[in-house]
């Protein structure tokens, strides 16, 4: 196995037993490779970026900006500001687009399926600027309600829509909601953050005018992310930030801002995790995604299956563009006492709202199980899921 | 720190017992050492904030005595809450609360007490302290 050979934490045990890692949406384990990029950065290249002009200044900034190209190359995006991660860029939105295009009864139309980090920042927004809030309902097939959504965009100046949902694993129809937002003259956000581990996303083509996500859900390091924005909706945006590294020229009387990506990245940015970034973009970029993506939506398909022939609530449809995400409920053991008893045979499990209260509301529960596969995951772990599942129903059910 | 002659017993008891799924059955079944506090008088006031699973705690002080009744949907919650309920019930205010959380790590039943999200048990343990501290 390859893969799993290039993931050193995948060797240790816990509780005695080897570590069985389902909790990828939560955070995915990072190649040796990445590893080793950002041990060698603080090692050979530490220094701050884009000021000074002695070595070791050009090495980190050509580290840092090297992953902004790689980015720019990988979703075929012109603009990619750098974040702290998904929930930063989507509060950058809100806070320098929002602020500047929105005032009282103007409307954003979000989704039950949002996790809380694309719900928040317009919630605050929104209380803020007398603002409107319309929310798109989940279906029983757990989907979203198009034809309400269709009826909300009337007056809309922004729609903010998950791409992939974190607790459900269902992909939505971003085509679809992309197209009819802008016949509306409607901007569209989309929280990528559980799409981009699973799919290669051409922003261009896809047509988002603005796409959050986050390094260490695709093998990365925690810490960072990015913002893609549309190029001509870029130009009209100002900073919100203001500090370091963002400015032209400071004087007692105003600054001026840099006109690139830089006038959003005030301060020092994250450049030990921009050049481990880099790195998971090089190891992901020699395995066939799409290949791997076929091959774990069967697991998750086998392993929902089985829930379901147990007796088990299962919340999803793992359908062909969906993510590995099997989310369940235990008929008499809850979901709390589940992971614990799970971790006690080293399986790392998730289990609570996943930040996605709306839609645990909308589904009528307060939590679920969640075991999410990702590359290096295989059908083995999957069985062995399965049969401690059914040892833990024997011995606590 | 010294613990209750009970408490001390209890946790050496789970300190002899490696295999860690025995030891969350074992505080599975302290989940019926709790005076009840029934779901039909759980409300807002009684609810542990941060828990994973529905938590409910009420303190009353019996005759200068700590009282505590507790329930939870999830056993762990609810075992825990069994083990606290012989570590305090009984004792004088002053006396409970010496005892600190930690004895659920040294039984090698919760990875971490640090304050988080998931902490249900640091977040029980605290208000219970809460709500005895107010009797004092």
């Amino acid at each position: 196995m390859a893969i799993r050979d290039d993931f050193p934490i995948l060797k240790r045990e816990v509780n005695g037993f080897p570590l069985i890692y389902l909790d990828n949406a939560a955070t995915t384990q990072k190649p040796q490779i990445v590893l080793d990029a950002m041990n060698e950065y603080y090692t050979s290249s530490n220094a701050n970026v884009h000021r000074a002009v002695h070595t070791l200044a050009g090495e980190a900034t050509e580290g840092y900006e090297t992953c902004r190209q790689q980015l720019k190359n990988w979703f075929n995006a012109e603009r990619v500001v750098m974040t702290s991660g998904t929930t930063e860029a989507i509060n950058l939105v809100a806070h320098s687009w929002g602020r500047a295009n929105l005032s009282a009864g103007d409307v954003i139309v979000l989704t039950e399926m949002e996790h809380h980090s694309d719900i928040v920042p317009w919630q605050m927004l929104a209380e803020e600027r007398k603002i409107e809030l319309r929310y798109i309902p989940v279906l029983e097939d757990f989907t979203l309600d198009m034809d309400i959504y269709a009826a909300s965009l009337e007056g809309a100046k922004l729609v903010c829509v998950v791409h992939t949902s974190n607790v459900l694993g269902v992909r939505n129809p971003l085509e679809d909601i992309i197209q009819m937002a802008h016949a509306n003259d409607t901007l569209v956000l989309v929280d990528a953050a559980q799409g981009v581990p699973h799919e290669r996303i051409d922003f261009q083509e896809c047509g988002a005018d603005f796409m959050a996500f986050s390094a260490h859900k695709m093998c990365g390091p925690t810490g960072i992310g990015a913002l893609l924005i549309d190029s001509e909706v870029f130009e009209t945006m100002q900073p919100f930030m203001g500090g370091g590294d963002m400015i032209e020229t400071v004087t007692v009387d105003g600054s001026t801002y840099q006109t690139d990506e830089h006038k959003f990245e005030a301060g020092t940015p994250r450049i030990a995790e921009a050049v481990g970034w880099s790195a998971a973009l090089d190891w992901m970029s020699k395995l066939d995604l799409k290949k791997e993506h076929q091959r774990l939506i069967k697991i998750a398909r086998w392993v929902a299956e089985q829930l379901r022939t147990m007796g088990m609530s299962v919340y999803g449809r793992h359908e062909e563009l969906d993510s590995a995400v099997v989310s369940f409920l235990h008929p008499t053991i809850h979901s709390e006492d589940l992971a614990h008893l799970f971790d006690s045979r080293g399986f790392a499990v998730r289990t609570g709202h996943h930040c996605a209260q709306p839609l645990l509301n909308r589904l009528g529960i307060a939590s679920t199980v969640r075991a999410s596969f990702y590359l290096y995951n295989t059908i083995e772990e999957a069985q062995l899921f399965i049969e401690q599942l059914k040892e833990i129903t024997e011995r606590f059910g | 720190m010294t613990y209750p002659k009970d408490l001390a017993e209890l946790i050496e008891e789970f300190q002899e017992v490696d295999d860690k799924m025995e030891r969350l059955e074992m505080v599975f079944d302290m989940a019926d050492e709790v005076v009840p506090y029934p779901p039909e008088q759980w409300n807002n006031d009684s609810k542990v904030q941060g828990c994973q699973s529905e938590a409910h705690v009420h303190v009353e002080i019996d005759d200068g005595k700590v009282l505590l009744f507790s329930g939870a949907d999830a056993k762990l919650v609810q075992g825990l809450m069994g083990i606290l309920t012989i570590a305090i019930n009984g004792s004088a205010p002053a006396q409970a609360l010496l005892l600190s959380a930690d004895f659920a790590e040294e039984m090698g039943i919760l990875n971490s007490l640090s304050p988080s999200r998931s902490n249900g048990f640091r977040n029980m343990f605290d208000k219970v302290m809460k709500e005895i501290r107010e009797f004092v």
